[in-house]
């Protein structure tokens, strides 16, 4: 499969998780990928697996200098960009009545400003054919227990690619949002414990978690020209979860 | 890519527009098609330039008779379906005040009913395991002047998707919406308002 050959791809939280299963799929599928976040730990331990075609770049999402460096690495090895995943997310659950503005900060920081910074100093290394993929979440739909700032933050980040899909008009860059339910990584399992996640397991018509390769799937259709005709959209990956 | 080696997909509406290019994609992809649609010269050019591994069934999925017809053809020749595209639809654009009981039901027989038993007959032959698509429409969720009776039509449909998906999922078969909005349909012609 070569449906990206000769595509960079820039990751944010492609150290792990969803970002690091969509770092593989994507250089499997023929691209070349920067991936980025805040653990150099984590960041060297994926680019071993990743192999030659993978860098990494350590920063923060919601620090602007971080990013910029980030892009001047991709200008410097690359000159151009096709593909920009702002996947990067944060968020734990904290009931209304104990919410503070540390709480707050973390997920929108992290979660929308974090996402428009991310896109708005990747256009200038960007042009036709550039595929912008932001990750939601089915949080972004449904309210759960705890959930206020993680879940508005989500439901933020669905309507930016509305206003983005009219502010990119004639540039030829699409952007569509990714939206998982409950799926297998570190962020889950912290946020919802083990019992919390055989609960989301169960309340899935899929009746499991996603693996994150199966987000990953679908990350690669978006970033590719198979989805060509989509913009402005969100695709569910939620076995289900938020769809009935 | 060969994504679907080997899987057989019945795919409906298949003459022309999304479901001819997706008959062909599915081929190109390893699927072997059966496709069906209620005129047999447009069925049958659809199927020249698909070339290999389609069949066709010439049918109306509006008439139950015509998709026993259907099935049994697939079940003859491939015992088993792994994916059903359920893509026929129609309609015509009539304002509400000047619609006639033949534009309301001309719409929901084909889009609501047809689609309805489309699935329904499918499911003996259906794997688990596999894959049902509905075509809706962006329309499902606008309000279009003069499409009133297409885009509820179309409402009707992501809705099946909601529960079917319940009632098959220990069958482990996914089921799934899509709302296309397209400019190319020679329904519609060329540019006259509204596109669905
Ligand atoms: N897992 C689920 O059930 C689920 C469901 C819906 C949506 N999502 C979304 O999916 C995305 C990926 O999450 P995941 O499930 O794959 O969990 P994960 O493995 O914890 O991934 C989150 C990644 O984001 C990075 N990150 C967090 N804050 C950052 C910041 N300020 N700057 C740069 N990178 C940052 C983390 O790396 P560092 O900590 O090293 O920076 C980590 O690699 C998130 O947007 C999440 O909200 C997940």
């Amino acid at each position: 499969m070569t449906r990206l050959n000769g595509k960079t791809a820039v990751i944010t939280g492609g150290a792990t998780g969803i970002g690091l299963a969509s770092a593989k799929r994507f250089i499997a599928e023929g691209a070349f990928v920067f991936i980025y976040g805040r653990r150099q730990a984590a960041l060297d331990a994926a680019v071993a697996e990743l192999g030659p075609n993978a860098r990494a770049v350590k920063g923060s999402v919601s620090n602007e200098v971080d990013l910029d460096r980030l892009y001047a690495a991709v200008k410097a090895e690359r000159g151009s960009l096709d593909i920009v995943f702002a996947n990067a997310g944060a968020g734990s659950p904290l009931p209304l009545g104990q919410i503070t503005a540390e709480h707050i900060d973390e997920a929108f920081d992290t979660n929308v400003k974090g996402t428009i910074f991310t896109v708005q100093k990747a256009l200038p290394l960007m042009g036709p054919g550039g595929s912008i993929i932001l990750t939601g979440s089915s949080a972004g739909t449904t309210g759960a227990p705890g959930f206020t700032a993680y879940s508005a933050s989500k439901a933020a980040v669905r309507n930016l690619a509305r206003s983005w899909a009219e502010d990119l008009k004639g540039t030829g860059i699409r952007v569509n949002v990714l939206s998982p339910g409950a799926t297998a990584t570190e962020l889950a399992k912290q946020a919802l414990g083990e019992a919390g996640q055989k609960a989301y397991g169960a309340m899935t018509p899929l009746q499991r978690m996603a693996d994150p390769a199966e987000i990953a799937a679908v990350a690669a259709f978006l970033a590719s020209p198979d989805s060509s005709f989509m913009t402005a959209s969100e695709v569910a990956v939620d076995g289900g979860l938020a769809q009935l | 890519m060969k994504k679907l080696a080997g899987k057989i997909a019945v795919i409906t509406g298949g003459s022309s527009g999304i479901g001819l290019a997706t008959a062909k994609r599915f081929v190109a992809e390893g699927a072997h098609v059966v496709m069906t649609g209620r005129r047999e010269k447009e069925l049958n050019e659809a199927a020249a330039l698909i070339r290999d591994n389609v069949t066709t069934v010439v049918g109306d999925v509006a008439r139950l008779d015509d998709l026993d017809r259907l099935y049994t053809v697939v079940k003859e020749k491939h015992g088993h379906i792994d994916i059903l595209f359920a893509n026929a639809g129609a309609g015509t654009i009539a304002p509400l005040a000047a619609a006639t009981e033949a534009h309301f039901d001309q719409t929901f027989d084909v889009n609501v009913k047809g689609l309805f038993f489309t699935v329904q007959k499918a499911l003996p032959l259906f794997r688990d395991g596999g894959s049902i698509i509905l075509t809706s429409s962006v329309s499902n969720v606008m309000g279009l002047p003069g499409f009133s009776a297409y885009a509820a039509s179309k409402a009707a449909v992501r809705n099946f998707a909601r529960a079917w998906t319940l009632e098959l999922k220990d069958r482990k078969i996914r089921v799934n919406s899509m709302s296309p909005r397209t400019d190319r349909d020679p329904r519609f012609g060329d540019d006259d308002g509204p596109h669905s």
